[in-house]
């Protein structure tokens, strides 16, 4: 199989999709812990598409609201910003998250469905384990924690197997190694150029490059990556992995120092993430057909 | 050829042979496969949680979701196919509850799914004839109800029998 060098990832990077300027203004601004809702009001009124885009979203039939939503205000505070986030991040990056993963032989689409639910597994950590920052934050760094996947994955191809064989032979400790034994990179490397390409706020590309090791991360985003780490493994478990690579990857037991989770409080963010998925996918995708 | 499809939570049968009863990736969820040689039956559950008691609304919507209201919700679904209410004469197979690698005892819903399972089989007087439990790999299965053929695939590895 041949490795990709830093300069060819470079390369990959820069023929990717690029944020949007709104999407990234969102981004930034959602990442500071001061900010509050009107911020995100103001900034959406900007930009006409998006605000298009946000009151179609409150007046589609998943929210079968009966007085229809004309002010922008309203809708945002109606749905909340990780509504907001997630239809800016589709619109201009859609692609990155809609790529079929062929190297890790998942379905076009996976990659979006994972994403999501880690995302609204990761809120969920925060808000039912007990943690102290800020829900929507996490979930954005849910949704952004796997694109280094729609990076690497064309240079996975047919590799399935073989990653398989190396962690079951023990010459890899998991999926991650194997990608990096394989190519020269693993999709939490990949991810993190893309982020520094994106120009992400530092929490949010922590939450990508750490996700597999939040001991890594720096100590004051931490909490955050494993919040994200833990919403990953909850979206595996729950069925929605990206393909061969799903459940091979370790836990890292030491989330207990930041958030406190029994097995019922585990279950009961299982059953969030299933009823909370189905309303996301529905409503994100209702607003998807105009996507320009 | 028609197919079955059951989701997370679902529970479903089908006697005609040329249907396939089927479900896609089981992570930590267990598949429940009962098959009826007297009917031609193949009945299924997709158990996601070991106990209904964290949530009885979901229970009474969903009961394929817990281990404990599965079980019987399949039972009583297979007596409309001329089964035994008590499942009497049925063959069992498990496959499913994996876990994440180094995973805790927390995290371990996909082991805690596979118990609970046993043991309300056992209450029933049941008891499994082949199963696929644990590791770390999702599964989908796929049951052709003509041959009661229990087939298992997982992305990146040829597909085996059960």
């Amino acid at each position: 199989m041949k490795t990709i060098s830093h300069d060819e990832l470079k390369k990959i990077v820069k023929s990717s999709p690029m944020l949007s300027v709104s999407a990234s203004r969102l981004l930034q601004l959602t990442s500071n812990p001061d900010h509050d809702l009107m911020d995100v009001v103001n900034l959406v009124k900007t930009d006409a598409n998006l605000t298009a885009r946000v009151l179609k979203l409150v007046n589609s039939a998943a929210f079968g609201l009966i007085n229809e939503i004309t002010s922008i205000d309203r809708a945002i505070s109606y749905l909340g910003e990780r509504f907001i986030v997630s239809i800016a991040l589709g619109d201009c990056v859609g692609k990155v998250f809609e790529k079929k993963l062929a190297g890790y032989e998942a379905a076009s689409g996976d990659l979006w469905k994972h994403d999501l639910r880690t995302a609204i597994a990761a809120r969920e950590v925060v808000v039912q384990g007990g943690m102290e920052i800020s829900p929507d934050l996490a979930f954005t760094a849910g949704l952004l924690h796997d694109i280094g996947k729609a990076l690497i994955s064309d240079y996975l191809k047919d590799s399935a197997p073989e990653a398989i064989e190396l962690i079951t032979s023990h010459d890899s400790a998991d999926y991650l190694d194997a990608e990096e034994k394989l190519i020269g990179f693993d999709h939490t490397q990949a991810g993190f150029e893309l982020a520094k390409a994106w120009q992400l706020p530092e929490k949010l590309a922590e939450a990508i490059r750490y996700h597999h090791s939040p001991a890594e991360a720096s100590e004051a985003f931490r909490p955050l990556v494993y919040a994200v780490h833990l919403g990953d493994n909850i979206a595996m478990m729950g069925g929605f992995g990206t393909g061969s690579d799903s459940m091979r990857y370790r836990l890292d037991a030491n989330y207990t120092d930041y958030i406190s989770l029994t097995p019922n409080t585990l279950a009961s963010i299982m059953l969030t993430v299933d009823s909370e998925f189905d309303k996301l996918e529905q409503s994100v995708a209702s607003t998807g057909e105009d996507k320009r | 050829m028609g197919q079955v499809i059951l989701g997370v939570g679902d529970y479903g049968a089908s006697n005609n042979p040329t249907d396939e009863v089927k479900t896609f990736a089981l992570g930590s969820c267990v598949s429940v496969i009962l098959l009826d040689p007297k009917t031609k039956t193949v009945g299924m559950a997709h158990v996601a949680l070991p106990d209904s008691s964290i949530n009885k609304a979901k229970a009474t919507e969903k009961p394929g979701y817990f281990a404990d209201t599965a079980i019987p919700a399949l039972l009583a679904e297979m007596t409309k196919y001329g089964c035994h209410k008590k499942g009497k004469g049925m063959v069992v197979k498990l496959c499913g509850g994996a876990n994440v690698m180094d995973t805790n005892d927390t995290f371990q819903i996909g082991k805690r799914n596979a118990l609970a399972i046993k043991k309300i089989l056992w209450a029933h007087g049941m008891g499994a004839v082949a199963e696929d439990l644990g590791e770390n790999f999702s599964r989908t299965v796929t049951i052709s109800v003509g041959a009661g053929q229990v087939t298992l695939s997982s992305p990146g590895r040829p597909n085996w029998q059960l």
